[in-house]
């Protein structure tokens, strides 16, 4: 074919890559750079690297730190629970129930099954306004705060994040062999021991997407802990805490700035140990959803 | 299994009427309005003490159901709390006085009909609509423009892929931040403009977008990249020995194999463009100005789930900002289902 | 047998790992939790005996948090200043006081609306005078306390009585720097007319070079972070300005369904497109932040500001003397706005009696040590024996002892509209409302609109 043009259209299309990869990393590189200086070297020159030195960063990472409204270690440690317990809860309870739904072919299962998809297109601010109300009578009536505190949300997560987990396992469990099954029962497996030792190990890679996608969710979402925790309350999610720290009349950037990169690194350091397992993960989600 | 089911039966019993004791004394601590703090305890011990004796209970035929019983329950129990109830309680509140706390009288229609009286909501309306069309064509042009350069041969591609994806990684909150000072501080240095796009409400619509397209190209450029890798590489080669274009190439042959994926993005687009909140509190928390429908409004870029949030939260009418968010669902619904039709017709058709 | 004993023991642990999630709401009873959920485990039968073990562990708990209170904080700025105030309260009175600070951009007052949901209402919080009736038959009556009798600033409620605790005393007017204006030549006593102010401008601005002023005013109307400075404070000086104190007749005509004196409307109208005309058109008016306002005005590059004394906390902020002039939009206006523009008010609900306490003793010396000499405000409280080492101080003063002072009649309006008016100021700013008689007419729409919702 020919090669001359070849080379010359690829050279171009990879300017064209680079220039758009430096606009959707310029952000990135602002939120850097300027943690580095102080408010008014920013306000001179946000884009320069004039004044920047790395004693500032400290600085205004300390700042950021140790402020009352951020109280970033705390947050975080919040943050990675609330995460950590929503996720490890959803792929064990979502499995189990995607288990059963699709080993059982009965009316029960199927209303079951499609009452969890018809409910992914309900937007949260439906239930917004009478879930706190909810979680407010339930938790005076069992005596567990559900407001306010870990486990509440944490259970909050597993019914919003329930519906999609379910559909993409059955999805996935429907394609394993039911002989894997029957040959386990016939060795004298019970039902419970026949989904823990057979099933549960094959769903490792489909649990790994539901992960992704939900971690991504759950990490990054700021209307339900802002609702149910509040700005000012015991329990904070890094979200909140950068709205409640942004909210108060400080308007330095370079403190706003130091915040929201303390914000999005663990993010990022994630991605780059796992980008590929991210990537498809949220393609498969997509496609699946 | 290998438990002597006579052990086996008095654990489960034991178990079954521990547990049983221990729910109706911790319900009964709550009906005597003890404020006692391990009634929680209690509950869960309770709850842990049934769930044991059904799971030890000795029958052969019934332990199937029992597990899926059990299997299901923890799940279903948090959906229901959740979402099913405060779903049809939501619905219900809706036609009342509803303040948050109490209901105090049913008022049927009331709330509806005084939404649509509001210049400020019908606005919000209009705007989201505009900002959806405006974003399901940007959005799915630029990622599919993306998605084109990123199965290309240049060198790279790996890094330009996941460069492109990483803003999707971002929480709305923390980026609507990062923007507005790059709004306010960057590109008013750069352009030399006078004010920041944040301040004219034109403009700060536009900010909007543009950030939301920065957001999410990537993502919807990674689908439609897995949708172009499945056309067959033969078909690709037929039609260059047959001699067509690149452009040929693109509009007779690779369009029409990736239309399942072109109706994925259109409606993963649609649904988030819908639902957008996060950037939309953080770049410009719904200012703005607007002269239209006769009257001066001071919503100017508020879309409808902050409009929502606002109502009930901020003006403290939750009765009115729970029929709009009734109506918020009925809108979403009917897209949806609308969407799915229409793409489901036209794959067919193909 | 022993099988039963292990899987007992199993659902102790279960129920155990349980309640340890339960615990970590931050709360420090995991501790009796877990002895007490053993205790169950192990001796389902006796429960009786763990009930009491129980119950004791929960009276002993509940007597030593019975002190501890919540107070809800709106100044973010005193938030290090009211933590000292607590911890100097514990070392005085053996009680705790927990303070939590919401502010700035975030209102406190909405947030308190999400925390009333939540059921999570702290003891002592603080409202503005119009916030009262969102909390009606909520607020504890405080007459009769010992501090009511050191104070005239006190927030009193037809429905509920005392329910306010003025903990500071604020003004706002145009903020002046004295330096800048004697340069300039200009004597700020004699603002008390729009003509005097058009000619103070004009002699100011024709200086600017000279003295190395960026603009006239740091005044900034951007409106989703700054809408309560326009919307609230610039907007009351239209209700307040050249009124007495008690005198509510353009406050009474707002609330009266969103009416406007509309003649009065434009001359303030007139005077804030003065303000525009001389403010710092490319930086700061329209996109500005407080932080770029009060640090332009404190390097002296503005010579007035459209913020009250809190923007000026400490005589090392400044090297310049500092006043205020009147918003004399009409001849003879000569007074700033002074007074408590918010209050602390316990909660019915809460705990009234250790909230009364801290009252109490918050007017006392110690605490007012703090609050005047480090928070910088400006005590309420007659037998107050410490000079407010605010800059502002002596030229409230002098407004307050001459009886020139209006009240904070701003915060009476209708909840969130400034939200709402902010938008008027900005657009005028930016010159999309054209003329005095525009903003009027926009202002009175929006101001209609809001009352009628």
């Amino acid at each position: 074919m020919h090669t001359k043009e070849k080379t010359s259209s690829v050279v171009i299309r990879l300017i064209i890559a680079i220039i758009i990869a430096a606009y959707v990393l310029f952000p990135f590189f602002l939120v850097v750079i300027n943690s580095f200086k102080d408010s008014n070297e920013i306000t001179a020159n946000p884009i320069g690297l004039n004044g920047a030195s790395f004693s500032k960063l400290v600085r205004n990472l300390d700042e950021v730190i140790n402020n009352s409204s951020f109280t970033f270690w705390q947050t975080f440690g919040y943050s990675a629970l609330i995460t950590v317990l929503s996720l490890g809860l959803l792929a064990l309870f979502g499995a189990m129930a995607a288990w059963v739904i699709c080993r059982n072919k009965t009316v029960w299962s199927n209303v079951i099954y499609f009452t969890f998809i018809a409910s992914m297109i309900i937007p949260f601010q439906v239930v917004m306004l009478p879930l706190i109300s909810t979680f407010r009578d339930v938790g005076k009536f069992i005596g567990i705060p559900m407001l306010k505190s870990v486990p509440g949300i944490v259970f909050a997560y597993l019914g919003f994040g329930g519906a999609m987990t379910v559909f993409i396992l059955v999805g996935f469990i429907k394609g394993i062999p039911f002989d894997l099954e029957e040959a386990a029962s016939i060795d004298g497996c019970s039902p419970e021991q026949v989904f823990f030792k057979v099933i549960f190990p094959l769903l490792t890679p489909v649990i790994t997407t539901v992960t992704i996608l939900n971690g991504m969710w759950i990490w990054n979402d700021y209307l339900l802990p802002s609702m149910m925790l509040g700005q000012n309350g015991p329990v904070k999610t890094l979200p909140v805490a950068v709205q409640a720290f942004v909210g108060s009349y400080v308007k330095q950037w370079n403190l706003i700035l130091a915040a929201a990169l303390l914000a999005i690194l663990p993010m990022i350091i994630l991605f780059l140990i796992a980008q590929k397992q991210i990537m498809e993960g949220m393609i498969e989600g997509a496609v699946k959803g | 299994m290998k438990t002597p089911s006579s052990t086996k039966g008095a654990l489960s019993i034991l178990c079954l009427i521990a547990g049983l004791g221990l729910l109706i004394w911790s319900l009964a601590l709550d009906f005597t309005k003890s404020e006692a703090s391990f009634r929680g305890t209690t509950l869960i011990l309770g709850i842990v003490g049934i769930v044991l004796g059904l799971y030890f209970f000795p029958t052969l035929k019934h332990h199937r159901t029992i597990i899926n019983i059990l299997f299901l329950f923890p799940l279903l129990f948090a959906f229901l709390v959740t979402v099913i109830i405060p779903l049809f309680l939501g619905i219900g509140y809706s036609f009342t006085d509803w303040d948050g706390i109490r209901v105090r009288n049913s008022v049927g229609l009331t709330n509806y009909t005084s939404m649509f009286t509001q210049p400020s909501f019908l606005w919000s309306i209009f705007l989201t609509f505009l900002f959806v069309v405006c974003n399901m064509i940007m959005v799915n042009l630029v990622a599919f423009l993306l998605a084109l350069l990123c199965t290309s041969k240049i060198k790279g591609l790996g890094f330009f892929r996941a460069a492109y994806f990483l803003p999707n990684l971002i929480g709305g909150i923390v980026l609507g931040y990062i923007w507005q000072f790059i709004f306010s501080n960057v590109v008013t240095k750069l352009f030399n403009t006078q004010y920041s796009m944040i301040a004219d409400t034109g403009t700060a619509f536009l900010a909007v977008i543009i950030v939301y397209i920065w957001q999410y190209a990537g993502y919807i450029m990674l689908i439609y990249i897995t949708g172009l890798n499945t056309i067959p590489g033969d078909v690709l080669e037929a039609s260059a020995i047959d001699g067509a274009g690149p452009m040929q190439t693109l509009f007779e042959i690779k369009i029409p194999m990736i239309a399942p994926t072109i109706t994925i993005c259109t409606f993963l687009t649609l649904t988030s463009a819908f639902k957008q909140f996060d950037v939309n509190l953080a770049l410009t928390n719904g200012k703005g100005s607007v002269d239209i429908f006769g009257n001066y409004l001071t919503n100017g870029t508020e879309m409808l789930a902050l409009n929502i949030y606002n109502t009930a939260v901020i003006k403290n009418n939750y009765a009115l900002g729970q029929a709009k968010a009734v109506l918020f669902f009925i809108i979403l619904a009917c897209v949806s289902i609308l969407q799915v039709r229409i793409s489901n017709k036209k794959e067919v058709e193909l | 047998m022993k099988k039963k004993v292990l899987s007992i023991l199993l659902a102790g642990t279960m129920a155990l790992s349980m309640t340890a999630c339960g615990g970590s709401t931050g709360t420090t009873d995991t501790a009796a939790d877990t002895a007490e959920s053993t205790e169950t485990a192990t001796e389902s039968t006796e429960a009786a005996e763990s009930t009491e073990a129980a119950e004791s562990t929960e009276a002993a708990e509940s007597t030593a948090s019975a002190g501890a209170i919540r107070l809800l904080n709106g100044k973010p700025e005193i938030n290090d200043q009211l933590k000292e105030l607590a911890e100097l309260y514990k070392t005085e009175t053996g009680n705790e006081v927990v303070i939590e600070t919401i502010g700035g951009d975030t209102s406190a007052g909405d947030e308190l609306k999400k925390m009333y949901q939540a059921d999570n209402m702290p003891d002592i919080f603080v409202i503005e005078a119009n916030q009262a009736a969102t909390w009606d038959g909520m607020l504890a009556d405080l007459a009769g306390e010992e501090w009511t009798d050191k104070t005239g600033f006190e927030l009193v409620n037809d429905s509920m009585g005392t329910i306010g605790f003025p903990y500071t005393v604020e003004a706002t007017a145009l903020g002046y720097n004295a330096d800048i204006l004697s340069q300039a030549g200009v004597d700020p006593s004699t603002l008390t007319s729009p003509d005097a102010w058009k000619a103070a401008c004009e002699a100011i601005d024709a200086k600017k070079d000279e003295l190395g002023l960026t603009a006239v005013f740091a005044w900034c109307a951007e409106p989703t972070n700054l809408g309560w400075s326009s919307g609230t404070h610039v907007f009351g000086q239209y209700l307040d300005a050249g009124l007495k104190a008690d005198d509510t007749t353009y406050i009474d005509l707002l609330n009266d369904g969103g009416q406007i004196d509309e003649a009065r409307m434009k001359d303030f109208a007139e005077f804030v497109g003065m303000m525009n005309q001389y403010a710092d058109k490319d930086h700061l008016l329209v996109d500005g932040t407080y932080d770029e306002q009060v640090a332009g005005f404190k390097e002296g590059k503005f010579a007035f500001i459209t913020q009250g004394n809190w923007c000026v906390t400490s005589p090392d902020d400044v090297s310049f003397e500092v006043g205020f002039a009147p918003y004399a939009f009409e001849d003879g206006i000569n007074t700033i706005i002074a007074g408590p523009p918010s209050y602390w008010v316990a909660y019915k609900d809460g705990n009234v009696d250790a909230s009364k306490a801290f009252f109490n003793w918050c007017a006392g010396d110690s605490a007012q040590n703090i609050l005047v000499n480090k928070a910088g405000l400006v005590s309420p409280f007659d037998d107050c024996q410490y000079e407010a080492t605010n800059p502002f101080y002596k030229s409230m003063k002098s407004y307050i002892d001459a009886g020139n002072y209006s009240g904070w009649h701003t915060m009476l309006k209708k909840d969130g509209l400034q939200n709402e008016t902010c938008q008027v100021f900005a657009d005028y700013a930016k010159g999309s409302i054209a003329d005095a008689d525009e903003f009027v007419e926009k202002i009175s729409s929006v101001i209609k609109g809001y009352y009628a919702e």
